[in-house]
């Protein structure tokens, strides 16, 4: 389906009022040039009729009138003829100039004599009248609209305004508050229920959503009891006197899935306490000596090599604890995914870390990486929320991270570089 | 040494007394806070290990309790919280220890012995097992009092053995002993073999042989 163009409401009532008052002007403009025409044809018409009337009227009595060119012409005729209306050019010797003339011309019996009369009128004056009219009209219904237009435009304005200003507040509303949303009263019955709706459906949101987050953080605490006494007896189990290698196996499978339970509920409890805003202290942190300690205690734990680029000590304003969860999970995450043998490398910029580990190919769905539960490939052991507790983390300080596959340029294995990138600065 | 258990959770209870009982040290028990604060009234214990989630308080009242009442007695503080606030209000109160459930047993009894050792009663920085010494002071390791040289993870390793002598002891246990949090960045275990064979090694060569492999993939340290 094709996006529908967007206009801001004001400018499309405006835009429609425009365009109809045009449309309307115009239409009107030319109906009143042609009525006003055709009353002023009439009106020369019966005048000449009129005169003529006159001119035969004066023959009955003094058959030796004088023609008054160019606007009445006497002479006898043999011919009869009826009255006939035409325009005709002719010269004015008054004003020096061919002039367009409206000419009434007919025969007439008068005392035994046929007379043919013609009487004329100078159009020129008609037309001046109605150029001058249709102007003043035209004029008069511009400035109307011109008025009415600025004046519909601020009435809209002031009319819609609380619609604005709600509008407004519904942008800048927070699922994740606890405020509920203050919507401006208004006097309009439509806005008023519009407003009754949305505070209707925001204060439920908002209660959904904390039922959640506690529900989350709930069960997140209560599991811990019943796994620490799993946990108990697991390792009761694994003292007493008769137990066998099979059970133990067992019993140490179980122990390693509790841990899975717990890492997982670890990492939910810290998802949620970033999102309750629960870390609050700021320090001036050095991004590189927290990854070059994290890097440190990461040589006890694997045979894998780090590389690190860059002098930058990429001092960034954010928790200690979290900046050590920030990099932990993506260097984390780098060595658990990396191809044996493959060095991970950290570069430092001035506004970023960037933490590339080796890979076969770009990953499926590059953007969903940083989502909650989303797992590549059949690593078993992966809670799938590392990422999405990077994602997090940057969503609260305004960071922004990516992701990005970049091929090894001087290779010909098929080897390329996942790359993490956390942008501190923009 | 006489040891308080208040847990709610009988389950728990009986696994941690059971755990910590030995031929050295006693295990009382008590299942809510009435108990539990009548029992620490009443009688003298060097640890206290004290749940903060106990059915009818807290497990902190009890220590601003014990506190005000100028007991020498170690406080070990088990929360079903991990946060931050909830630690350092603990530690505040003047809690020894802190530790988040689920706990390894081996853990707790690790953290057990650690207060016992800081403590200024009976405490000593010399721990003995057969011809092996530890000095906790120096963090040194003698073995018939000639210095063995161990990495600071080696050593903890041995002390935790020590500590947990007899008990059998999975990967997983030993592995967030020595790494804590760090543990869990990583999906296997194999880096503890490093760690764990070098130290027998060193062991070994001395006439230590301590270290037993426990079911193919655990491990107990005794003298057979």
């Amino acid at each position: 389906m094709k996006a529908l163009k967007k206009t801001p409401l004001l400018r499309k009532a405006s835009k429609a009022f425009l365009l109809n008052s045009i449309a309307f002007m115009l239409l009107s403009g030319v109906a009143l040039y042609f009525y006003t025409q055709s009353l002023l044809q009439n009106e020369i018409e019966e005048e000449l009729l009129s005169t003529k009337d006159r001119v035969e009227h004066l023959l009955q009595s003094n058959p030796n009138i004088q023609d008054i060119p160019p606007v009445i012409a006497i002479a006898k005729s043999k011919i009869q003829q009826k009255n006939s209306l035409k325009d005709t050019l002719i010269y004015d010797p008054l004003q020096d100039e061919v002039e367009l003339f409206r000419q009434l011309s007919g025969t007439k019996l008068i005392n035994g004599t046929n007379y043919r009369i013609t009487v004329r009128a100078m159009v020129i004056e008609s037309q001046q009248i109605l150029l001058a009219i249709v102007f003043i009209f035209l004029l008069l219904i511009v400035l109307a609209f011109v008025f009415l237009f600025y004046l519909n435009r601020s009435r809209n304005a002031k009319l819609w305004q609380p619609f604005f200003n709600n509008l407004a507040r519904i942008k800048s509303f927070n699922v994740k508050s606890d405020e509920p949303i203050h919507l401006e009263e208004s006097d309009i019955l439509e806005f008023d229920e519009l407003n009754q709706e949305v505070a209707h459906l925001t204060s439920k949101i908002q209660v959904d959503y904390r039922n959640l987050k506690q529900f989350t953080e709930d069960v997140s605490h209560e599991i811990q009891t019943p796994l620490a006494m799993m946990q108990a007896k697991i390792e009761t189990g694994f003292n007493e006197p008769d137990l066998s290698e099979g059970q133990y196996v067992m019993l140490s499978a179980l122990q390693d899935d509790i841990r899975r339970l717990k890492n997982l509920n670890k990492r939910l409890i810290l998802l949620a306490k970033i999102e309750n805003n629960q870390f609050t202290q700021e320090e001036e942190i050095s991004i590189k000596n927290i990854v070059v300690e994290i890097t440190g205690n990461f040589r006890e734990l694997t045979d894998t090599v780090f590389e690190l680029k860059g002098n930058t000590p990429l001092q960034v304003k954010m928790d200690p604890h979290l900046a050590q969860i920030l990099c932990t999970n993506l260097i984390s995450n780098a060595v658990k995914y990396t191809i044996e043998n493959q060095p991970i490398l950290i570069k430092f910029t001035a506004k970023s870390l960037q933490i590339c580990n080796a890979g076969v190919q770009e990953l499926k769905d590059a953007t969903q990486v940083f989502d909650r539960f989303y797992k590549e490939g059949n690593q078993k052991d992966s809670t799938g929320l590392g990422l999405s507790i990077v994602k997090k983390i940057c969503e609260h300080y305004g960071f922004y991270p990516s992701y990005s596959f970049k091929n090894k340029a001087d290779s010909t294995e098929n080897i390329g570089f996942h790359c993490f990138e956390i942008k501190f600065f923009t | 040494m006489k040891f308080l258990i208040a847990e709610d959770e009988q389950d728990l209870r009986d696994a941690i007394v059971n755990y910590l009982s030995d031929e050295a040290n006693i295990c009382e028990q008590a299942a809510d806070f009435n108990e539990a604060s009548e029992k620490l009234e009443l009688y003298d214990y060097d640890i206290a290990v004290l749940d903060i989630n106990l059915i009818t308080g807290s497990g902190l009242d009890l220590l601003k309790r014990l506190k005000a009442q100028n007991k020498s007695c170690g406080v070990i503080i088990i929360s079903a919280n991990n946060s931050l606030e909830n630690k350092l209000e603990g530690l505040d109160l003047g809690a020894d220890d802190y530790i988040t459930k689920p706990f390894h047993l081996a853990e707790l009894n690790s953290r057990i012995k650690a207060v016992l050792r800081r403590s200024s009663f009976g405490g000593n920085d010399s721990i003995t097992f057969h011809e092996l010494r530890l000095d906790t002071a120096s963090r040194t390791a003698f073995v018939n009092e000639k210095a063995i040289s161990l990495t600071r993870k080696e050593y903890d390793l041995l002390l935790f053995f020590i500590t947990n002598q007899g008990r059998v002891l999975s990967k997983a246990i030993i592995a967030e002993h020595l790494w804590g949090d760090d543990s869990d960045m990583l999906d296997n275990f194999d880096f503890i073999y490093v760690h764990i064979n070098n130290l027998r090694r060193k062991l070994t060569t001395e006439g230590a042989k301590y270290i037993q492999t426990a079911y193919g993939t655990g491990y107990k340290f005794t003298a057979i």
